[in-house]
């Protein structure tokens, strides 16, 4: 898995790439504790995650509640449609803003 | 804060690469812990217990940890193992012990077993998705998430006497290409058609075998198309913890306990409870010549009941018999009803031949039986409905006489009888069938139960659909492969004048009738409703009366009949909808107070003239009139009047004199060939009415409005 991170129309936005599952979680979930800040909203860009596990919905559902604590934003980008249905049908999906690219982010202010 | 680092989570040694623990006995099966999973398995008779690891869907284990003996604590092996992924491992356990049938012992260290306490279990993962045979260790344990996210969902804890349940299959409801959702066929297929749910009126859903099952066990052929039939009603239990697997859009990917779950939450958001039909009686190892899965390797002597020279008895009909009031049986069961209670939200179970629940270890029935006490008076199911088919394969019937605890209901086989007898206008039936729409207090009475004891139903699952009921008189199973030879013979239909397919207009018209007149019976008699999967739109199986094995359009919804039969569609709608708002239908006691804002008792019985049943022998008229008092909501007094008139020929009805300022309004005429159901209703003009043949009538009385004055 490879994560980075940029700053877009105000979005703290971090790119995974790769798939999510028990065996990747545990570094995407260190590497969004070490960069998400309380400042900024986070949009997380998932365009190139061919795959997501239980445990990964699970690790979005974490986050999904850590943002809310910290009272920042959170958004998905770019999900591809087997993971957005499979989301849906288990649940996960309805937790989520969606965009379909980081183009079609609003504009944040800070 | 700091966090206090646990001794648990270190291992104390490593074995076979593996670093390792002593586990906790309970809960049993295997747990998640932080670093590791505690797996706990349970074996009286057992010499030594071996933990089988699999990397997932590879056929040779990963390792072997046999389970050191200062690691049991009674009859009970526990370990911790460290550093496994819980998503990317499958396990089982090997079980040395004696091979000795006749003393009631079948070990075998050759076989790898299913622990009986998998909440996750892999193999069937796509619905007749042909595995491989060769495999080892077919039905593979795994260890799901817990987690789920159920907000603020609880159990609806609908009263049981405002229940409309409906009975469905998960594939068959949503499989034909008919019902136009994205994944037929699934849970999350039935999530689409909440909203014709919820537009039907109904509030319960009872799904039909949703525990892992195998859908290819099925030796039999199609005998015109040769291919291989199925179990596909699933009565034939691998896991009494884990959904099915198949069940699930997700399944392939191991995700069909969330899915389920959300499925739960999807039917609570929309007003409709859920309720399991759960197969205890027996499991899927059948008798000695069945497959060595789990229990018969783990203690086979505990979990069956056996003859003293070690065979298996076979109350269920299927092969073994569960040993449901063994102790440690109990204890399973119990364990499995709060699982599913807690950790799923379920609102209610359904036991499928519950009777074998009530017998003991050697078949006799038990008075008080352990079992049902317990589950009776759990503090975690005291809302759950429980609900027995108060019958088994072995002869034992006890509808009315089920060991009840004032809390089980039951699917009450008199009511379907006499309901099918009545309405065929078998002669006889008059005085048996006023019980039958009370709530049938001749059985539920006397031992203080209540009306909603009695899930009242006419069709279910098992046997004839509402449409079949009307069309045939004789089974045509000759699809399952066994010469027409299985399913029940004595069906109390009647095919109203031709067997099977028709296109006389009589015969059609006729069918039609006697179909909205089973649902006018149903849903105006007191007790729980039933009605099952398609019976609104008149749903055929082409006369097949015990369909378990079709998986084909023959047991799918065909979605197309709602508008081919629309009428009957809406005339059941407006039916159920109509019983939820008239409280008078569904009073919930046997106490028959007179509703004295009106003067008129809670429940009377009258024939063509007011007041004067005909219990005649030959009579097949009946009218009956319910009555309540009030809702707080309201200031009208509830009356509903039912006019059933099963003969031949069409006869005057004179209705009681309505109370003082309240007048007759008509809802719904299944004689009518133009409109059976009138919302609103349309005020009669004389008090009376002409019932046609084979006919009811439904008719309410309302408060005179004043008329408003310009």
């Amino acid at each position: 898995m490879e994560l980075s991170k940029k700053t877009t129309k105000g979005w703290q936005v971090i790119e995974v790439n790769g798939q999510v599952d028990s065996k990747t979680v545990g570094d995407l979930r260190d590497y969004l504790d070490e960069n998400i800040k309380g400042d900024l909203p986070v949009a997380l860009e998932l365009s190139d995650v061919p795959f997501m596990s239980s445990a990964g919905l699970r690790t979005m559902l974490t986050l999904y509640r850590k943002t809310q604590d910290m009272n920042v934003k959170l958004c998905l980008v770019g999900l591809i449609e087997e993971i957005a249905e499979t989301m849906k049908v288990t649940g996960f999906y309805q937790y989520f803003t969606n965009y379909p690219s980081l183009s079609a982010l609003p504009e944040e202010q800070k | 804060m700091t966090i206090i680092e646990r001794i648990d989570q270190r291992s104390t040694e490593t074995i076979n690469g593996y670093k390792v623990r002593p586990g906790k006995p309970l809960p049993f099966g295997a747990s998640l812990i932080q670093n590791g999973i505690n797996f706990s398995i349970y074996s009286s008779a057992g010499t030594s217990c071996t933990l089988v690891l699999f990397e997932k869907e590879q056929d040779q284990p990963l390792v072997e940890i046999q389970i050191p003996e200062n690691y049991k604590i009674g009859d009970v092996y526990s370990i911790i193992v460290f550093d496994v992924n819980p998503e990317e491992i499958e396990y089982g356990y090997r079980i040395d012990g004696p091979h000795n049938p006749g003393a009631g012992h079948r070990f075998n260290r050759a076989e790898i077993l299913m622990d009986p306490y998998a909440r996750l279990i892999s193999g069937r993962d796509e619905w007749g998705k042909k595995p491989n045979w060769e495999r080892p260790y077919p039905y593979r344990a795994r260890v799901p998430f817990d987690d789920f996210d159920w907000q603020d969902d609880r159990p609806l804890e609908i009263d049981p006497a405002d229940l409309v349940i409906y009975e469905l299959h998960v594939r068959g409801f949503t499989k034909d290409g008919s019902s136009g959702v994205s994944h037929p066929g699934t849970y999350a297929g039935l999530v689409e058609k909440i909203p014709y749910l919820k537009q039907l009126g109904i509030n319960a859903v009872e799904l039909m075998p949703i525990f892992e099952f195998d859908e290819f066990e099925n030796s039999r052929i199609h005998p015109e198309s040769n291919e291989q039939l199925y179990n596909y009603w699933g009565y034939s239990t691998l896991g009494f913890f884990a959904p099915k697997a198949a069940f699930a859009s997700t399944g392939k990917f191991g995700m069909q306990v969330d899915e389920f779950k959300q499925l739960v939450k999807s039917l609570h958001a929309a007003g409709i409870e859920v309720i399991l039909d759960v197969v205890f009686n027996h499991t899927a190892e059948g008798n000695e010549n069945g497959p060595t899965l789990s229990f018969k390797g783990l203690d086979n002597k505990t979990y069956y009941m056996l003859t003293p020279e070690g065979y298996y008895f076979n109350f269920s009909g299927t092969g073994n018999t569960l040993n449901c009031n063994n102790p440690v049986v109990r204890s399973l069961v119990l364990d499995c009803l709060r699982y599913w209670a807690a950790e799923y939200h379920i609102d209610g179970f359904r036991f499928d031949l519950a009777s074998i629940l009530g017998r003991d270890p050697w078949g006799a029935p038990l008075s008080n039986p352990p079992l049902l006490e317990t589950l009776a008076f759990d503090p975690i199911l005291s809302s759950c409905k429980l609900i027995a088919e108060a019958w088994d394969a072995g002869g034992l019937y006890q509808v009315g006489t089920f060991p009840a605890f004032g809390r089980w209901g039951e699917w009450n086989g008199k009511y379907r009888d006499c309901a099918r007898k009545f309405l065929k206008g078998d002669q006889g039936q008059i005085g048996e069938i006023a019980q039958r729409l009370q709530g049938s207090p001749d059985l539920y009475k006397h031992t203080g139960r209540s009306p909603a004891t009695s899930v009242n139903f006419i069709t279910c699952h098992d046997g004839f659909t509402l449409s079949d009921l009307v069309s045939f008189n004789e089974k045509h199973n000759e699809a399952n492969g066994e010469g027409n030879n299985d399913g029940n013979n004595d069906n109390l239909s009647w095919n109203c004048g031709a067997e099977g397919w028709s296109d006389d207009p009589n015969i059609l018209q006729l069918r039609q009738r006697q179909m909205m007149n089973a649902m006018a019976l149903l849903l105006t008699s007191r007790g729980i409703p039933m009605i099952v999967m398609g019976d609104e739109v008149g749903r055929s199986q082409h006369g097949n009366n015990n369909a378990y094995c079709l998986d084909s359009p023959i047991s799918w919804l065909n979605w197309k009949l709602l508008d081919s039969n629309q009428s009957l569609h809406d005339f059941t709608k407006a039916l159920i909808h109509f019983r939820l708002q008239h409280p008078a239908l569904r009073v919930n006691s046997f106490d028959n107070k007179h509703t004295y804002s009106i003067d008129m008792p809670g429940c009377s019985f009258h024939g063509a003239e007011p007041w004067k049943p005909n219990w005649d022998e030959n009579s097949r008229q009946l009218a009956w009139m319910m009555t309540s008092e009030p809702q707080t909501t309201s200031n009208e007094a509830d009356m509903v009047y039912v006019a059933a008139n099963m003969a031949h020929y069409a006869s005057w009805y004179e209705l009681p004199k309505a109370p003082a300022s309240y007048q007759w309004i008509l809802n719904f005429n299944t004689g009518d060939t133009n409109c059976q159901h009138f919302t609103p209703g349309n005020e009669l003009a004389q008090n009376g009415i002409l019932v046609g043949e084979r006919s009811i009538v439904i008719i309410t009385a309302s408060k005179i409005k004043p008329e408003s004055t310009i």
